[in-house]
């Protein structure tokens, strides 16, 4: 370390040290070891003194003699041999009268984490197991998982794994759980401790005398252990109950979690756990630490992500403060906007709109996109906060509000007149690229419902040599282009212009390549380009995606109360406002041509099963009205078919059936067994509805119902689906 | 659990003390941590929970120092945080305060007590009321050194060691109740409860059985009796030594308590209380030129009650200057590094209220940073009444020697969280 006058500190020290007058007196002594440990814990390299503090550790004085240990495991590491010295005092003091220095020696010998020293320790590990002082007793158990990380290819000691086994029965609690925690380390490779029925059940009646640390973690090592039959379960279940409401909500959390494991073919006491468990973990969100109020909110809002009313009676209490950080209230924004009811709506929007106005740029933003979120089901007064909100003329909040708008215009397209009233004026308040992006989209998409679009595309093209951002680019060729469809006479100028200067000055070559294919696609013809650039420019549909489906308790419950959680935020953030509904866009009008170039384009295929067949998906059917069809409807077929493959996600498949004209209204999560799929179609006057059911790999079970009966239809629709579906495997594959 | 390391550091992040636990992740990791926290500062996206590359750090921060667990494994992140809370529960035990200054003062003792806190990531003993017991400051003044581990550490009762003496047998009972309230700025109350705590100073000789009756709504129906005020009490919290399963079998409260002052119980009521002191502002800003800001406040309690040292801060803006006041009772004075005014009543009558006028300049050149709105905050405290209505029906004290011992019963409402967003 470069200390100045820290040689002489060192030398003087040494001297201090090796002197005998000190050394007789005990309060001098202690002092000089003192100055030592804390030059040491400035950061000092004091390792030259070893020798000198070997010898000091042979004292009466027990905080000495803890300092030295201290010492002493700071620096064995660096001096193995020296510290070798030490080991005969420290076994000298494991056979000490004193249990507390017998403790002690034997924590500190256990620590010295260097090599060769595990022989010297097994004897007084083992002695210390079976020491008649407890204290000792809890030091040599986790001893022993010290002594076999120090040696990590040695054979694990089944003597030594059978005694502590054994000792799980010991009457100290602290020297059963340290059992656990020793056995669970030492046994890693096995994985962990093994929880049989009698041990369990040993567990289970003992809990009661843990404090709440050993009780969390013994009931997170329950989680090992399966009930034999139904019987036991509930046995089990009833001893567990009255810890679900625990004072301490580690406990509770822990308690739920072993819960929801247990009882996973119950979802009905599944249900009946969280609801009693719900006092802890408000209490948990209310708790006065802020990082444990986190945790307890990230819990919170994984258990929404199952049973969404759950906490809706309590929205009150995840209002926020102001003086809570910005994480916190992050989450309570999050939760909010799961809590929403027919009740609460008003005042949740009316505090929600409170935090608009905060200084935080990123809180500000996080409130309005909530309110966007819950301006999926009430859109009507979310629109009006919203194009209040505009009036501010904030820079952040106007971004914020129009990717709001984007995105509710897409999900509900009854919004659409009221967001192009809202949003005429409001590019001279963005900035960042993100809303340019949104208002762009939006007038390309509804340009020809504001009068002032080609005005302000025409702006955005001026000044185009100064933009920054390439996506912005690209999202402004795309909505030239459509606006040009709509509004061809004030469009075709400034389109000219902007292809031109994308094709001839641009330097992204994203950009580059999108305005030469524009620029090619246009040479194809106004109708032409009509066609493939005239995707649908809302999608109510994925508005029931997006309000997601309850998911299954077993999906979440392996990470419940694990520090996983607290990086995870929730299924609302999952399908983010941002770029959600570009990307999809994106996706569906670059589609065809991807058809085009491979020419495998199942349209054309499915026209060669009979000469008048096609599918369309006009006029668009409701979630309701399907779920009237379906379950009024006969079976008119089922088969088999070929799973696309479960890494295949939802967007991908959505997007490709789509393509040919065949509508998934809703569908589980990629990952989930089983996994389904709702789909329609019409052709020529009759309806197809479609089921489709993964239970097992490969096959996937289609189940087809039809109104009209139209037979030729309906193996037309088999077909397309069967080649859509084999198209995407071989894409996944 | 399983925390690799613990760490004191610095608000610049040096290393004050640490701890190596467990030995499996390097103890320079600790380096990443704060420009991590300043990366996450910087972006607003501040998190307990940081990560680099496969290590975990879990953080709290405690006056002048931050407190970091390491993990490299998928640990229980909320034990993790409530064992560093505990840390820095004990650590406050032993040096009243908590901060840089005493860290560094009684490092020995730090050590002593990370040693005995936890070993290998694992909590061990964690009451501070037994560390305190072989684990003293005295001890560096050796003469008192205490060197046997008490048989607290292993005894039945852990939290009470046996022959323990008093002249004088008493019990000082406080109910403590804070409420927390949340007006918005339109005055509708969005959120109030009230979290209760009953404190216990213990001056008992030998091994006292105690029992504590309050009028329990939930212990009243279950005895059937229906006359008279019951409270309904919610997350009620026990201190370790009440006995859990006669709580939940017949309501009794029954306990040995811990020598000296400790938390026994705390709960919280979920019921609409009106606010007790109920503020009405009306603050102007005149750009360029003033501000004027007039606050009503309004005793919302019993006439025989009297709240006292009530704090009122109204927020003003950072750049205003040359304050004047004029209040009905009490004194304000402007905090300019707070950036409020504090308006402080010493004694305030239920019933009553009071009225304080403020006025202050505003530069001609305007500040161009936008500023956060802060609510005004009120503190108080009445003495001899709870909001709730709770109250000690009695606290029975059986010891074996037969003696008289007294009981003590005190109550006091304060102030929690108490905000109340302005408009301005």
């Amino acid at each position: 370390m470069p200390y100045l006058g820290s040689e002489e500190t060192l030398k003087e020290l040494k001297r201090a040290l090796s002197n005998s007058n000190v050394q007789a007196d005990r309060l001098r002594y202690r002092n000089v070891v003192l100055r030592v440990i804390r030059l040491m814990t400035q950061g000092l390299d004091m390792s030259s003194l070893f020798m000198e503090m070997v010898k000091a550790s042979a004292s009466v004085d027990i905080v000495q003699k803890k300092l030295v240990y201290l010492y002493m495991c700071t620096y064995a590491g660096l001096k193995p041999d020296l510290a070798l010295l030490a080991i005969n005092t420290l076994r000298k003091d494991c056979a000490d009268p004193n249990p507390m220095v017998r403790g002690l020696a034997l924590r500190n010998m256990c620590n010295l984490r260097m090599p060769g020293i595990t022989e010297y320790i097994q004897q007084p590990v083992l002695a210390g197991l079976r020491d008649k002082a407890s204290y000792v007793r809890r030091v040599a158990v986790l001893g022993c998982t010290k002594m076999q990380n120090l040696q990590p290819e040695a054979e694990i000691d089944g003597t030594v794994v059978n005694e502590l086994y054994g000792m799980l029965r010991d009457p100290d609690p602290v020297v059963m759980v340290n059992c656990l925690r020793a056995l669970e380390e030492m046994l890693k490779a096995e994985g962990g401790v093994v929880i049989n029925k009698p041990i369990a059940h040993h567990l289970l009646n003992r809990l009661k005398e843990l404090d709440s640390w050993a009780q969390s973690e013994t009931l997170a090592f329950l989680l090992r252990y399966r009930p034999r039959d139904e019987a036991e379960l509930f046995d089990i279940l009833n001893l567990l109950d009255g810890h679900l409401q625990s004072s301490h909500s580690a406990v509770a959390a822990a308690t739920l979690r072993l819960f929801l494991h247990l009882a996973d073919a119950h979802p009905a006491v599944q249900a009946d756990a969280l609801s009693r468990a719900r006092g802890p973990l408000l209490a948990a969100c209310a708790s006065r630490s802020r990082e444990l109020c986190f945790a307890g909110l990230c819990h919170v809002q994984c258990i929404l992500r199952s049973v969404p009313g759950q906490y809706a009676a309590h929205y009150k209490r995840f209002f926020c403060s102001y003086s809570e950080p910005g994480y916190i209230r992050l989450r309570k924004m999050d939760i909010l906007v799961e809590l929403v009811n027919d009740e609460n709506v008003a005042l949740v929007l009316e505090e929600l709109r409170a935090y608009c106005t905060d200084v935080l740029p990123e809180l500000a933003q996080a409130a309005i996109f909530a309110i966007g979120r819950i301006g999926r089901m009430y859109s009507e007064r979310c629109l009006g906060i919203l194009t209040d909100l505009l009036g501010l003329r904030q820079e952040h909040i106007t971004s914020a509000v129009v990717q709001t708008f984007r995105d509710l215009v897409w999900l509900c397209p009854q919004c659409a007149a009221s967001v192009c009233q809202a949003i005429i004026g409001c590019e001279e308040n963005i900035q960042d690229s993100e809303g340019k992006q949104a208002l762009i989209w939006l007038l390309g998409a509804h340009g020809d419902k504001i009068a002032s679009a080609p005005y302000v595309l025409e702006d955005y093209i001026d000044s185009l040599k100064t933009e920054l951002s390439s996506l912005v680019k690209l999202e402004l060729l795309t909505a030239t282009v459509r606006l040009f469809l709509s509004r061809p006479a004030e469009i075709q100028d400034m389109l000219g212009r902007l292809l031109h200067y994308c094709i001839e000055e641009e330097s992204d070559m994203c950009v580059r390549d999108r305005a030469l294919l524009y620029y090619r696609l246009l040479h194809c013809g106004v109708d032409e380009t009509r066609r493939i650039m005239g995707g649908p420019i809302s999608d109510p549909s994925l508005g029931v995606i997006t309000g997601h489906p309850d998911e299954p308790v077993n999906n979440w419950v392996a990470h419940f109360n694990t520090l996983e959680l607290l990086f995870t935020r929730g299924i609302g953030t999952a399908l983010p406002s941002k770029g959600g509904s570009d990307s999809m866009a994106l996706s569906i009008a670059g589609c065809p041509l991807v058809v085009g170039e491979t020419g495998e384009d199942p349209l054309h295929t499915s026209t060669e099963d009979g000469p008048d067949f096609s599918l369309s998906l006009d006029p668009p059917l409701s979630p309701e009205s399907f779920e009237q069809h379906w379950l009024r409807l006969d079976v008119s077929h089922t088969g088999t078919m070929v799973f696309p493959g479960s890494d295949c996600a939802p967007e991908t498949l959505q997007a490709a059936l789509q393509l040919v004209q065949i509508q998934a209204l809703a569908f589980s999560r990629s990952d989930s067994l089983p996994w389904k799929a709702y789909l329609y179609s019409k052709s020529s006057g009759t309806l197809i509805l479609a089921e489709l059911l993964h239970s097992a790999p490969p096959h996937l079970q289609v189940t087809v119902k039809q109104v009209p009966r139209d037979e030729c239809a309906l193996q037309g629709f088999i077909t397309v689906l069967e080649t859509a579906l084999q198209a995407l495997r071989k894409e996944a594959t | 659990m399983s925390a690799s390391a613990v760490f004191v550091l610095d608000l610049k992040g040096k290393v004050l003390i640490c701890r190596n636990y467990k030995g499996d992740v390097n103890m320079a990791e600790i380096d990443h941590f704060y420009p991590l926290l300043m990366q996450h500062e910087e972006e607003g996206l501040l998190c307990p929970a940081l990560t680099h590359g496969n290590v975990h750090f879990l953080w709290i921060k405690h006056s002048n120092l931050y407190l970091v667990a390491t993990t490299n494994k998928n640990s229980n992140a909320a034990l993790v945080y409530a064992f560093l809370y505990k840390l820095v529960g004990v650590f406050t035990e032993y040096f009243k305060e908590l901060e840089e200054e005493s860290i560094q003062d009684n490092f020995v003792v730090v050590y002593e007590l990370l040693d005995e806190l936890m070993d290998f990531g694992f909590p061990q003993t964690t009451d501070s009321q037994i560390l305190q017991e072989y684990i003293t400051q005295e001890g560096n003044k050796l003469e008192v050194a205490k060197t046997k581990v008490p048989t607290t550490v292993t005894n039945a009762v852990s939290w009470r060691s046996e022959g323990i003496k008093y002249k004088k047998n008493e019990v000082f009972i406080d109910v403590i109740e804070s409420i927390n309230v949340l007006v918005n700025a339109n005055g509708s109350v969005m959120s109030s409860d009230i979290v209760g705590s009953i404190k216990l100073k213990t001056m008992l000789s030998g091994m006292p059985e105690l029992r504590l009756g309050l009028n329990d709504r939930v212990l009243f129906s279950l005895t059937g009796r229906d006359k008279g005020k019951s409270v309904a009490m919610e997350d009620v919290k026990f201190h370790q030594c009440v006995r859990l399963s006669r709580f939940e079998n017949d309501r009794t409260i029954s306990f040995i308590p811990p020598d000296g002052e400790s938390e026994l119980m705390s709960y919280r009521i979920n019921t609409q209380v009106k606010p007790l002191i109920w503020i009405e502002s009306v603050i102007e800003k005149f750009s360029h030129s003033r501000v004027e800001i007039m606050v009503k406040a309004k005793g919302q309690f019993k006439k025989q009650s009297v709240a006292n040292n009530v704090e009122i801060k109204v927020p003003v803006p950072s750049d205003a200057d040359s304050p004047k006041f004029k209040t009905s009772t009490g004194h304000a004075k402007y905090v300019p590094e707070k950036n409020v005014v504090l308006w402080t009543i010493k004694s305030f009558p239920g019933g009553k209220e009071f009225l304080m006028r403020a006025h202050f300049g505003l530069p001609s050149v305007e500040n161009d940073e936008k500023e956060a709105k802060p609510p005004i905050t009120v503190n108080f405290e009445i003495p001899y009444f709870t909001v709730s209505g709770i109250q000690v029906r009695y606290m029975k004290i059986i010891e074996k020697s037969g003696y008289q011992a007294l009981p003590w019963v005190r109550y006091i409402t304060q102030s929690g969280d108490y905000q109340l967003r302005t408009n301005s």
